[in-house]
């Protein structure tokens, strides 16, 4: 498959600021990638910088295999659909979306038709003839991904399409947005901070932080193999329980850092006495049956939510357990939870890269 | 106090301060229409016994108020249009850019505007002398307009262009359009009616400028109706009815347009761009 989209060594400095840093990366076409990552990581601005709306200082930028460092956003052709849907108020509905068009100097019976074939598509038809500020909010959502599907372009850059949205919709729309990718076949890049639509609705996704990429793959290998602390604490909810350990003198267990001392046994054997910090995620730990063994604690507080019941520890950290039931579970019972030891993870205590067990 | 009270209360006073406040417009219009002795009665008189019509034609006549008020007209045309040609452009830039430069430039802008013309006229008289800008009085004086009236213009503008979101134009440039393009088919139509204000806002002023007219306009057949008035007026001029159907004739079409105008200058437009 070909790459529709390539970066390598991109740069971007703000002055003496930093703000990507050496990022390589490729997007095959067809494929829908999300950049994902806290607020501040550079993933608007490597979105902004694929659009041309910013430049990159260093590295290169290939579209469709052109180098496209410093050619202007008006001949990269990529669509953008932003966080605030930018709608041109003083223009219809269907002014807004072939503007595109006009300026390409079509004609204006094709640029109707191309409006409401559209608009047949993403439900505006109806709407064609209003102004933005007639519209609701889910309404403009639509406005703008048509202004971006009516053009055909070479790739669609989203910029939090979604954050805008009330939940419901929200979820209606991470659907309804993946349909369009698959149906126009198109190569979309979706920068979000939720990794819950990152996972769900991305091929790929790219965890940033601090300008750089911390990690890339398909969403469920950053969910079972996160490369470091950060990624397995972004990825995934609730967030993953972290707890000091050490390894015990023969390698094979690991002595967690509780209140009071806890045991588990190691996922493989490791050097003695070596400082790591154990990664548990909340679902992976379920009631020990019989005489399993696992982690003992006190039960600070119990939340369900019918579906589910979020189980938090009266620990230090606080070690938080998902059960997918009803649970029987009391507030200040004292409970034993088992988990397998292929679902623990293992990071370096001072480095916080994965260690990984053979 | 009950609420509707206060309100009515509130509204007397508001109504009290528009009457004082608008007393010498009405002054001014009473006095045209009054005949030579109902103007020196006393008490006087708050409504003409008979209203005198006619005075308006002799004045116009004898005053040759048609030139004086074409030469207005020009004057403040030719202001408008060069502060709106040069002001937008720099309004735009001074709204999005943000820079130690440009809070430095806004600060000089502002300082501009609190100079006062009278003080102003006489280095521009100078400087004007010596480039021999004296030869076309005219332009001298919409040159010394705009220059004054700018700074207003400017961060008036410059207010409404931040109110239209960066991200319509970044939306227009990633749709194909160039930054100029974005500029004149986004930007422009939605900040019109602060730039149309501002114009006007411009336009009345220098219909009405006075100090740099009368200096730098020797020429009666040039000086607008501004000068015009004032040389009606001497240390004897008893003929206030004459005058004031002269402030009349001169005043009535600037009110006229800004009735007409006043719902524009409130509404505003960019509501709907963003969530």
């Amino acid at each position: 498959m070909t790459n529709q989209i390539e970066l390598s060594g991109v740069n971007k400095y703000y002055g003496a600021y930093h703000a990507l840093k050496n990022i390589d990366l490729a997007i095959p076409k067809g494929s829908f990638v999300a950049l994902v990552g806290p607020s501040g990581c550079g993933k608007s601005t490597l979105l902004r910088s694929l659009a041309g709306l910013e430049t990159i200082s260093s590295g290169d930028l290939l579209i469709a295999g052109e180098r496209m460092n410093g050619v202007p956003p008006r001949r990269r052709d990529l669509a953008m659909v932003f966080q605030s849907y930018a709608l041109y108020p003083h223009m219809t509905v269907e002014e807004n979306l072939t503007y595109s068009l006009k300026i390409k100097g079509v004609k204006k019976a094709e640029r109707k038709k191309a409006a409401d074939d559209v608009a047949a598509v993403t439900g505006l038809k109806d709407l064609l003839s209003r102004y933005p500020r007639e519209l609701s909010g889910g309404q403009r959502q639509r406005v703008a991904m048509s202004r971006a599907i009516i053009r055909n372009p070479k790739a669609f850059l989203f910029d939090e399409p979604l954050s805008n949205l009330d939940a419901a919709l929200r979820v209606h729309m991470r659907k309804e947005i993946r349909t369009l990718h698959d149906r126009l076949g198109a190569t979309s890049v979706y920068v979000t901070h939720d990794q819950v639509e990152a996972m769900t609705m991305a091929d790929h996704v790219v965890v940033m932080r601090q300008g750089i990429v911390e990690q890339h793959g398909a969403p469920l290998d950053l969910y079972d193999r996160p490369i470091n602390r950060f990624v397995a604490g972004f990825i995934g909810s609730p967030a993953m329980n972290f707890i000091d350990a050490q390894s015990s003198a023969d390698g094979r267990f690991l002595l967690l850092d509780l209140q009071s001392p806890q045991v588990l046994p190691a996922p493989a054997s490791l050097p003695p006495d070596q400082r790591v910090v154990v990664g548990i995620r909340p679902e992976h730990l379920r009631p020990a049956a019989g005489g399993e063994e696992g982690l003992e604690f006190d039960v600070a507080a119990v939340e369900s939510t019918g579906s589910a019941s979020y189980v938090t520890a009266a620990t230090s950290p606080e070690i938080v357990v998902v059960l997918n039931e009803r649970s029987a579970i009391r507030r200040g019972e004292r409970v034993r939870f088992a988990v397998d030891t292929r679902q623990i993870h293992l990071f370096d205590a001072t480095t916080g890269q994965r260690l990984d067990v053979p | 106090m009950s609420d509707t009270s206060r309100d009515r209360l509130m509204l007397v006073v508001a109504l009290a301060m528009a009457a004082i406040y608008l007393f010498p417009l009405y002054w001014m219009y009473v006095t045209a229409l009054k005949s030579g002795s109902d103007m020196f009665a006393s008490p006087p008189s708050f409504w003409p016994t008979s209203p005198s019509w006619g005075t308006f034609a002799y004045v116009w006549e004898s005053r040759n108020m048609g030139r004086y008020l074409w030469n207005s007209i020009v004057i403040a045309t030719g202001a408008v249009t060069l502060v709106a040609v040069l002001g937008t452009g720099c309004a735009y830039v001074l709204a999005r850019y943000r820079s130690v430069w440009v809070d430095i430039g806004l600060f000089l802008i502002l300082m501009l505007q609190v100079l006062p013309a009278s003080l102003m006229i006489t280095p521009i008289f100078v400087g004007f002398t010596q480039m021999g800008l004296l030869e076309y009085p005219r332009f001298a004086v919409v040159l010394a307009i705009a220059a004054k009236s700018m700074p207003f213009f400017v961060v008036l503008v410059r207010a409404t262009f931040m109110a239209v979101p960066v991200e319509l134009e970044e939306a227009a440039q990633v749709d194909g359009n160039s930054r100029i393009g974005a500029f004149v088919n986004i930007v422009l139509p939605l900040a019109r009616n602060g730039i149309l204000v501002s114009a006007i806002l411009i336009f009345m002023q220098a219909f009405g400028e006075f100090v740099y007219s009368k200096s730098i306009i020797q020429d009666v057949s040039l000086q607008p109706a501004s000068v015009g008035l004032n040389s009606f007026m001497g240390p004897n001029t008893s003929e206030w009815n004459n005058i004031m159907a002269y402030a009349t004739l001169y005043v009535t079409p600037i009110l006229a347009i800004f009735v007409l105008l006043q719902r524009r200058i409130v509404s505003g437009l960019t509501s709907g761009a963003l969530k």
